[in-house]
């Protein structure tokens, strides 16, 4: 669950006080669980929803190593982009930038969330389209087709960065 | 005797049941006649391997501690339930 919320904010700190924020909401609502659902897939739901909440609210999921996907002009693309050197002022940004510096990592941060969700969820925590559906509220169909064009656009940027 | 090989390109889902080993026989045989499908399906199994393979990662040290200083545990309620109780 900490890997999950981690990938999706992409910062430790933050991650640790969603996941802190999950187990309360957890433990504290514990009493409205329904056995019907998954208890690992209820804490998951849980967390991305705080992930998600968190970075349409702080959105986040503008930020790239290129830049705003909104910038028209390579003025505002370099104004938004990710500066390399700005994750290296503290030890733990330098701990981030090794730990989430693959290839694969970087191509997940440039998906819009609720495909990196779909695609961490799937591919990364093992649950089923099924569970996913019911995690985030969605029809299968809508699973079906974010992970179908997550798992394309990771080959494209993975492709893009080896040409 | 083998299956009866199928012509149509295999679908988005049927790639991933392949790159998992799953796909029926009869798709199966596709795959090795098609080409397209083929490159496709190679791509597909490397892509999910190494999804597969991503670093887990933890909490920094004394997680389970910060969280259960925040959490709120209902007080034990019920004579049978108070320490001082002959229960």
């Amino acid at each position: 669950m900490f890997s999950l919320l981690y990938r999706m904010v992409r910062d430790r700190g933050l991650a640790e006080d969603l996941a802190q924020e999950t187990f309360i909401k957890v433990l504290n609502a514990i009493g409205s669980y329904n056995p019907q659902f998954k208890f690992s897939s209820w804490i998951f739901k849980i967390a991305n929803n705080a992930a998600i909440d968190h970075l349409r609210k702080r959105e986040l999921d503008t930020l790239s190593l290129d830049g705003s996907p909104h910038a028209t002009t390579p003025d505002e693309m370099s104004a938004t982009a990710l500066q390399l050197g700005d994750r290296r002022e503290t030890p733990l940004q330098e701990l981030e930038a090794r730990e989430l510096g693959g290839a694969i990592d970087h191509a997940i941060a440039r998906l819009r969330p609720e495909y990196r969700a779909c695609i961490l969820l799937r591919h990364v925590e093992g649950h089923s389209y099924e569970e996913i559906a019911r995690m985030l509220d969605l029809p299968l169909g809508t699973v079906k087709t974010y992970i179908h064009r997550a798992r394309n656009e990771l080959r494209g940027y993975l492709e893009d960065r080896k040409a | 005797m083998s299956p009866t090989p199928d012509p149509r390109h295999l679908t988005p889902d049927e790639i991933e049941l392949w790159a998992q080993g799953l796909l029926p026989a009869a798709r199966d045989v596709h795959i090795g006649e098609c080409a397209e499908c083929r490159v496709a399906a190679e791509r597909e199994r490397k892509l999910l391997r190494e999804l597969a393979q991503l670093t887990r990662f933890a909490p920094e040290f004394g997680f389970v501690e910060r969280v259960m200083a925040k959490v709120k545990i209902p007080a034990p309620s019920g004579p049978h339930l108070r320490p001082d109780s002959d229960a």
